[in-house]
């Protein structure tokens, strides 16, 4: 479903402190996985995961979701690709602090034009799955840590788009949140059947993915 | 969108007071400053329409240049017979005006002296309802004189003095006469009480030789806002050598003054708007730049520049909405009930009486037009007071802004 | 230490640009046009009691008792010339004239209008106020009947520099008297009585026109930098009323005062929101540095010194645009000043009302310490809120607060 073909990309290009961030990667991931970009810090894992998501540009090379090249679209496009085709979980939860929970959930299908009944009875399912259904009406910040990243799971899910793209999510979560966050998105692939690509460096992540793609300096080291 | 923008007002309260308490008050303080400021020009210019001037007058060119005898109307008859024929014209009345020099038993003072119709003018100005003493004039007053106040004090005469008038008549021969003081009256401007005399016309034409001339033909209008249609039709009735003006140009000194009065108001008004506009506009960057990493999430879960834009205008626009809508019934409150009940600054006509204040009063003016345009222009600046800050929010990249401490 | 600290304040201030920019650009504006706007309104009072002091009053002027109600040949002060010639000894009296004015009718062969004609002697004037300044076209000159004639006064007769006037007014006797002048110069003197309806003729002239002693006039006008000086002539001549400039021009006591009520009123208002403007900055930027601040004391540093370091941030912003709208301020008032706004398309309402046709600003040092002390107390205060959150957080909470 996602292909890329010899993707490269540089930070600070030209400078003396140019960064390669990628390098030469090909790589396909196939609808339904359940994967990883592991490695350590600055190996260039966010980076790809942000060039899957259209959300960063790259210097070479074409990234396919399906039959479009992401790679060459404008920004109008890409944020309708992303609106409309893939789903985000942050490591900082990034909710919306002044809608509640159920609006929070909602938030995208709404987006996308979804009816109120539709949305409404999607986020009922998708939030009694994730066992937040008891908190629709409170606000964020009235969350624990581990409340809030499933509240953003459900976000990304509740308009099943293609592919869900998480970065660390579990960066700011207890183990007991992180292994119960991994096992009800692992349940949410194989339920909804959406594919979902992790980029962490989480012991814990890299236990419960199907597969581990390891990155080191930019380039792809181990599939 | 409207939704999340209402969301957003309500959360982050700070900004949305001091947003909606600076509006507020630009709103307000501009519906009532520039309400008392048109108030008190629109007063002046009424008092001063309302004593003597005519809202049109019609003159032989060069009268009010030159002036003298050799510019006096002279078929008086021909021209009303045209003016009967116009529609909008309530009354006209032809005045004859000369200067001369007034001498009582121990005093002399040069003043207007004007020859009127009694029975017209009443309804054209100020002048009998100005009575402050004795009578008005009437067709068969003979000499009798109706002077200002103030010259009469000058002249230390009383009513029934025999007044004395040496003069020029229209055909520039010497004239003079026993003029006897019957009525006295007071305008409030202080020039005009203190120089200007009238007498009957049908007596003083005999004095003047001045039969079926004027010095010029006043007219009053049914409303003043037709003034100009009426005046054009007026000029394309009469010859040549006769011209035919509006107050407009009768007063522009009056009416440059007031422009040059406004303009300054406006540049002190100003002064508080650009600050305001600051503030507001602060408020708004700062806002904004502490929900960064909530816009850059916007942005990568699919929200386009645009949408952000939007949500951004909305929340000012609603924020402004409400501001507005507070601000402007007490404005206009404020202006109408003070358009009704004037301010009364006791002594203020005596002390800028040189001036042409002749009330106390400051009476509001209360007109939606100006209201309408005035709270456009603070809607206005605070829509251009949040381009900064969307310029700035759009700036960022969305992974960027998404990851933003 | 304090090195350190102002250190951190600098570069803390200057840490958020745009935001400390638009600040600076926000009193920066405001502040310039706050003193444009009251340098043209003090220049324009200036500028009219300015020429009302020389045209005609002086600081203080001496009249008959009755004069100033009842203002006929009557009422002079009878030994003019022996008071004026004892006061030119007076060495806290700088000019003294003695003119003598009386109402009349002025007329040319078309129009005819009240007037008021005012004898002087033009080198006495001159000495008391410039009088030549007053001059707008011709020359200053009484030879030949000559006469000089107030602007507006020339408008409503419509005469110009070399035309015949007559001016007729009773003589001491009560009999009617006509003199023929010629108009030698134009006079604006900012001064609505004088510039609609005076006449200046020689004063010998006017004394043999209307058959009064060469001794007498209607008023002694003095020029005097003496605040005492009033009083003192109010004892030597208790007969006479010895007025002061405000006491002869009320109307300019009164303007004075509603200036003065106008700008504090625009001062305080406009400050007030330059203060809300930085307090929102100030608040703002406190919170994001929150768990800064709460390491800084952490590690043991005193709250007097984090204090410090907020209070100098606040100045060096509130500074900043002082200093910056000081110089807008100044080279706008400068320019003001120098070459003025320009109204002459507003030169008739302008001139009517006694103003120039081109305004011009003045310059007070005041302008820059009133804006200084304002914009001072302004930054002080808007750390107080900011300071009062940081104070009432313990140092744990503040490291552990999310931002």
């Amino acid at each position: 479903m996602i292909k890329i073909q010899n993707v490269n990309k540089y930070f600070y290009k030209g400078e003396s402190r140019e960064v390669h961030a990628l390098r030469d990667i090909n790589l396909e991931i196939k609808k339904g996985e359940f994967s990883l970009f592991n490695g350590p810090s600055g190996c260039g894992k966010t980076t790809l995961l942000n060039a899957i998501g259209a959300l960063d540009s790259v210097d070479s090379g074409e990234i396919y979701l399906g039959e479009t090249e992401i790679t060459g679209l404008n920004e109008d496009a890409r944020t309708s690709l992303r609106l409309n085709e893939m789903g985000f979980v942050f490591q900082a939860y990034n909710l919306v602090p002044v809608l509640n929970v159920e609006e929070n959930i909602g938030f995208i299908m709404k987006l996308r034009g979804f009816s109120d009944s539709e949305i409404k009875a999607r986020v009922q399912e998708v939030a009694s799955f994730l066992e937040i259904d008891t908190k629709l009406k409170s606000l964020p910040n009235t969350l624990s840590g581990g409340q809030q990243q499933r509240v953003a799971v459900a976000r990304a899910v509740a308009a099943k788009p293609k592919i869900i793209l998480a970065d660390e999510p579990t960066a700011n979560l207890d183990s007991k949140n992180s292994l119960k966050l991994m096992d009800m998105m692992r349940s949410l692939n194989e339920k909804e059947d959406i594919s979902i690509v992790f980029a962490s460096h989480d012991e814990l992540v890299i236990d419960n993915v199907r597969r581990v793609i390891k990155l080191k300096d930019g380039a792809l080291v181990e599939d | 969108m409207f939704n999340l923008a209402l969301k957003n007002i309500l959360f982050y309260k700070g900004r949305s007071i001091t947003t909606l308490i600076l509006t507020f008050i630009s709103a307000l303080m501009f519906i009532v400053y520039v309400s008392m400021m048109d108030g008190s020009h629109e007063s002046m210019l009424k008092n001063a329409l309302k004593v003597y001037t005519g809202s049109i007058e019609i003159y032989k060119k060069d009268y009010r240049d030159i002036g003298g005898n050799e510019y006096l109307i002279t078929d008086v008859q021909k021209i009303e017979k045209e003016l009967d024929k116009i529609e909008g014209i309530d009354t006209y009345t032809a005045r004859y005006e000369t200067y001369g020099l007034l001498s009582s038993s121990t005093q002399s003072s040069a003043s207007l002296v004007a020859g009127v119709e009694p029975l017209k003018e009443p309804s054209m100005s100020q002048l009998k309802v100005a009575l402050v003493e004795g009578e008005f004039l009437s067709p068969t007053s003979g000499n009798c004189l109706y002077a200002g106040v103030d010259l009469v004090k000058k002249l230390e005469a009383k009513l029934g003095d025999e007044i004395s008038f040496v003069g020029a008549a229209s055909d520039n021969s010497f004239a003079a006469d026993l003029f006897k003081l019957c009525g006295t009256f007071r305008t409030g401007s202080f020039s005009f009480d203190a120089s200007s005399a009238f007498i009957a016309r049908a007596y003083f034409d005999e004095l003047m030789m001045s039969h079926n001339k004027a010095s010029y033909i006043n007219i009053k209008v049914h409303d003043l806002n037709d003034v100009d249609t009426i005046n054009t039709q007026i000029s394309a009735k009469i010859d040549d050598s006769i011209e035919s003006l509006t107050w407009k140009t009768l007063m522009k000194t009056m009416v440059d003054a007031m422009e040059v009065d406004s303009i300054f108001g406006y540049i002190t008004i100003s002064i508080f708007y650009v600050v305001i506009f600051f503030v507001i506009m602060i408020f708004g960057f700062i806002n904004v730049s502490s929900r960064i990493r909530e816009f850059g999430t916007l942005r990568c879960i699919g929200l386009s520049r645009q949408k952000i834009r939007t949500l951004l205008f909305y929340e000012i626009f609603i924020l402004s909405s409400i501001a507005i809508m507070i601000a402007t019934p007490i404005g206009a409150y404020i202006a109408y009930y003070y358009s009704v009940h004037p301010i009364v600054i006791d002594g203020m006509s005596e002390m800028y009486k040189d001036y042409g204040i002749i009330s106390d009063e400051i009476p509001f003016s209360f007109n939606l037009f100006t209201i309408t345009w005035n709270i456009s222009v603070v809607y206005l600046l605070n829509i251009l007071s949040i381009l900064y800050p969307m310029a700035f929010i759009n700036s960022f990249k969305p992974v960027e802004a998404a990851h933003h401490v | 230490m304090f090195k350190l600290i102002l250190k951190l304040a600098w570069n803390n201030a200057f840490l958020r640009l745009s935001r400390t920019l638009l600040v600076i650009i926000m009193i920066a504006v405001s502040m310039s046009m706050l003193l444009a706007i009251q340098g043209l309104f003090d220049g324009m009072a200036y500028n009219m009691s300015d020429k009302m002091l020389r045209s005609d009053s002086g600081e203080i002027s001496i009249y008959h008792k009755d004069y100033r109600l009842n203002k006929i040949i009557a009422n002079h002060v009878t030994d003019a010339k022996t008071i004026k010639a004892k006061l030119e000894q007076d060495s806290e009296v700088q000019a003294v004239v003695t003119r003598f004015s009386v109402d009349g009718l002025s007329a040319t062969a078309r129009k005819s209008s009240f007037a008021n004609i005012i004898g002087i002697n033009l080198e006495d004037e001159e000495k008391f106020g410039q009088f030549s300044d007053f001059l707008k076209k011709g020359t200053l000159d009484f030879k030949k009947r000559g006469a000089l004639i107030g602007g507006e006064l020339a408008k409503t007769l419509k005469v110009k520099v070399g035309s015949k006037l007559v001016f007729s007014t009773q003589d001491k006797n009560g009999d009617i008297n006509s003199i023929a002048l010629r108009i030698r110069g134009i006079l604006r003197t900012a001064n609505v009585k004088l510039d609609t309806s005076a006449i200046f003729i020689d004063a010998v002239r006017l004394d043999k026109f209307l058959g009064i002693d060469k001794n007498i006039a209607t008023q002694i006008a003095i020029r005097t930098q003496s605040s005492t000086l009033q009083d003192k002539l109010k004892k030597d001549y208790p007969n006479l009323s010895v007025k002061n400039f405000l006491e002869i021009n009320p109307m300019m006591q009164m303007m004075e005062d509603s200036m003065v009520i106008f700008n504090s009123m625009i001062f305080v208002i406009v400050m007030f929101v330059v203060f809300i403007g930085i307090l929102g900055v100030m608040y703002v930027s406190i919170l994001d540095r929150i768990r800064e601040f709460g390491i800084m004391r952490g590690i043991g540093m005193k709250y007097s010194h984090i204090r410090l370091q907020i209070i100098l941030e606040a100045l060096f912003v509130g500074l900043m645009g002082y200093l910056v709208g000081a110089l807008f301020g100044f080279s706008g008032l400068y320019y003001l000043e120098n070459v003025g706004l320009d109204l002459s398309a507003y030169a008739d309402a302008m001139e009517s009302f006694g103003y120039e046709t081109i305004l011009y600003a003045e310059i007070k040092l005041s302008y820059f310490t009133n804006t200084f002390y304002a914009i001072f107390t302004a930054s002080l205060l808007s750390v107080f809120l900011p300071l009062r959150k940081i104070k009432k957080m313990h140092p744990i909470d503040v490291i552990k607060a999310d931002t």
